[in-house]
């Protein structure tokens, strides 16, 4: 029935925690791996065929911080933390790192999967070929002709607005940081000038969603960045 | 008194020694001459007790008055005709020449050598007593201990009762000052008029400040006056310049003293801060992962539960009810945490520019998770208000705000969230209406206050602990704002009124 089969490691030292996921993944077909410190999860994901990696960052033996890291330094698996952490540096730090996703104690089992689906999404477009255009409900991106159209119309779109528009889109389902964001768009030498980005933000808003405070598009998480709506 | 008895013993010590090695030179002379030895010989003898003389005498004037005088003696006592200042032989006027210069020459050069030596032993002497007291100050551990040093060297170097008054950090005269009796004891006496040392030390232009008791010289550290050095003034009219030298080198050392102790004091007490800062920071981090790593463990298995009860109406709603509560308290902790921070003080706003709408939308976002029951209407201009602010804890406000209006209204009823520009006084206004039964009139005053309840509590209305609004109140105001609650004109409901100011 589901549609799901992927292999899923769970890296959480509360059981409570570490059932409620395997419930939820499980119930949508995926297979779970489940265990408790950094090392087993490490060990795991060199021996068994693991898609996706859940981890919580307040392991009893290493930091999730530093599996991230070394993970980062032969995988591209997708890697979703799960903390109680909630400080804005540490979701950008551990965005940095290299993490794809990040969702804060306590969530529901909704939000979880929905980031699931997100992550797993990309495992598969990350293999196939460089798609020349993006799509999520009425908004269509054609990166050959630079063009942007909402609802088959044509939507006018500054270059600067343009740019973080595809930036979002090519990693659409994924928070980009502030940082990340000016970076690429104003140049390393930028600095960190929110108000610029804010303001662009807003103009691109103002031309692809309905209603600014309540966008369907471009999902604000404040203090650590932007996401695109995948699906 | 004491200087002046000095005087008179250093004007008749060296007439005596003149005189005595005017006699002996000239006793010997005699003697020489009875047995026959060149007068030549005599003549140095005279030299030889002129030189005596310039030793053991201070300054030019003796040494030239025993040359001269000599030169006479040797006249009067060995040339012809004897016993009478006249002279046969005009060649003795040579004589007398030649003796007479080098006896002056020798006797400057003489008190000139002597002259040096005295200003080196002086200086030697300072600079012992200096690096004394600046080995001592190094172990001082306090003011006191500092003011003590100086006051016992200073006072065994004057042969007085030299005291000093420290000022405190915010450059204030201390209540009481150390004065030193004796080589062994200090006091400890009351300062008077402290707003007058402070002021005239503060309006003072010269080296020191004549008081009625003492002079206060003060003690310049590198920011403010640190104290005064407090010399009696009899003994301070008499100080040579030698002796106010060496008191400005020792006030000098002991400011050096007083700032190294001020800046560890300031050091150790930023290090404190930042331990405990660092201290707290750690435990509020912890308290809030260690809660709510439980509550999401209760609402994700309740959520299962939940999942797998939906056709059991009556066990969902049971197990619903956990879900609630366990959100419910998931919402107190945060609430709690926050209120902590306000509460120390250390509720410091890390501004940033956040566009207002991205604010207003995380909050609506917040409610997602549980499934919005009110009809909510967003009323944003079309412009973008971009404001400096801590996106989180604005976002906090919202949250609480809208909780409270969800809370206190019928599901399915409207809940307006409005901003407005208001260019005239440079503000933004946000508005969150509800339309529900609206605050009793007696509970407006209160409403910001912490743990307020109010008395009329509608049925079934879950009671909070009264923290949400005022943790909005504090928020607002760490960012210059206002916040106030009535109720809506047009129809039943309640407004909270947000007012930022644009810049």
């Amino acid at each position: 029935m589901s549609a799901y089969h992927e292999a899923i490691l769970v890296v959480e030292d509360d059981s409570q925690i570490r059932n409620f996921i395997k419930y939820t993944i499980e119930k949508e077909g995926f297979h779970f791996w489940g265990c408790s410190n950094a090392q087993n999860a490490m060990s795991l994901l060199v021996t068994e065929n693991i898609d996706l990696l859940i981890l919580d960052l307040g392991l009893p033996d290493y930091d999730g911080i530093e599996v991230i890291k070394k993970v980062r330094e032969w995988s591209d698996l997708p890697i979703i933390v799960v903390s109680a952490r909630d400080q804005d540096q540490e979701k950008v730090l551990v965005l940095d790192a290299g993490a794809d996703d990040y969702v804060t104690k306590p969530f529901s089992a909704n939000e979880l999967l929905a980031r699931i689906r997100v992550a797993i999404r990309h495992l598969y477009r990350s293999g196939e070929m460089k798609s020349n255009f993006f799509e999520v409900d009425s908004l269509r991106i054609e990166f050959d002709t630079r063009t942007v159209t909402l609802d088959s119309t044509l939507v006018h779109l500054t270059p600067n607005e343009y740019s973080l528009l595809t930036l979002l889109a090519k990693n659409a389902g994924k928070v980009m940081t502030t940082d990340t964001i000016l970076k690429e768009i104003w140049g390393v030498n930028y600095g960190s000038d929110t108000q610029a980005l804010r303001a662009l933000m807003a103009g691109l808003r103002r031309k692809i969603e309905q209603t600014p405070g309540m966008p369907h598009y471009i999902i604000t998480e404040i203090g650590v960045g932007y996401r695109l709506r995948d699906a | 008194m004491k200087q002046q008895k000095i005087t008179g013993f250093q004007i008749i010590f060296p007439v005596l020694i003149l005189i005595l090695f005017l006699g002996c030179a000239t006793a010997i002379g005699l003697f020489f001459q009875s047995q026959n030895i060149s007068e030549t010989n005599i003549v140095i003898i005279y030299l030889l007790f002129v030189l005596l003389t310039a030793c053991l005498t201070e300054g030019f004037a003796y040494g030239i008055l025993a040359s001269v005088a000599s030169t006479f003696a040797f006249n009067y006592f060995f040339t012809e005709p004897r016993y009478s200042l006249q002279v046969n032989n005009s060649g003795y006027f040579i004589t007398f020449f030649i003796m007479t210069s080098i006896a002056v020459i020798t006797s400057a050069l003489t008190s000139k050598i002597k002259k040096s030596a005295n200003i080196a032993l002086e200086k030697e002497r300072e600079m012992r007593a200096l690096y004394f007291l600046t080995n001592q100050l190094t172990d001082a551990t306090d003011y006191e201990g500092i003011a003590e040093i100086i006051v016992r060297t200073l006072s065994d170097i004057l042969q007085e009762r030299v005291a000093c008054l420290c000022f405190d950090d915010n450059g204030k005269p201390q209540n009481s000052f150390v004065q030193c009796v004796s080589k062994e004891h200090v006091i400890y006496r009351e300062t008077q008029n402290v707003n007058d040392i402070r002021y005239r030390i503060a309006e003072l232009r010269t080296a020191y400040f004549e008081g009625e008791e003492f002079c206060d010289w003060p003690i310049y550290g590198r920011e403010s006056v640190l104290g005064v050095i407090r010399i009696p003034k009899s003994c301070n009219m008499n100080l040579t310049e030698s002796q106010k030298k060496i008191i400005h080198s020792m006030i000098e050392s002991t400011a050096l003293a007083m700032d190294r102790l001020r800046e560890e004091k300031a050091r150790h007490k930023s290090n404190q801060e930042i331990m405990q800062e660092r201290f707290r920071a750690t435990f509020l981090r912890s308290i809030s992962h260690d809660l709510r790593t439980p509550l999401s463990g209760i609402m994700g298995t309740a959520e299962i539960l939940m999942d797998q009860t939906k056709d059991n109406k009556e066990t969902y709603e049971m197990i619903s009810a956990i879900y609630k509560d366990a959100d419910w308290l998931h919402s107190m902790v945060e609430n709690i945490l926050n209120i902590t921070k306000i509460q120390e003080g250390k509720l410091v706003p890390r501004k940033q520019y956040e566009a207002l709408e991205e604010i207003i939308e995380s909050a609506l976002e917040h409610f997602k998770r549980r499934d919005i029951e009110h009809r909510i209407i967003l009323d944003i201009p079309e412009e973008v208000i971009i404001i400096q602010m801590d996106g989180k804890l604005m976002m906090q406000v919202f949250i609480n705000l809208l909780d409270n209006a969800m809370k206190h209204s019928d599901k399915d009823s409207e809940i307006v969230v409005r901003v407005l520009l208001l260019p005239v006084t440079d503000q933004v206004e946000i508005s969150i209406l509800d339309s529900g039964e609206g605050i009793f009139d007696e509970d407006i005053p209160h409403i910001f206050q912490m743990f307020y309840a109010s008395k009329n509590l509608r049925k079934e209305e879950k009671h909070g602990v009264g923290l949400g609004l005022s943790i909005c109140q504090a928020i607002v105001l760490a960012h210059n704002g206002t916040i106030y609650a009535e109720n809506r004109k047009d129809k039943s409901g309640a407004v909270f009124r947000i007012l930022l100011p644009l810049h």
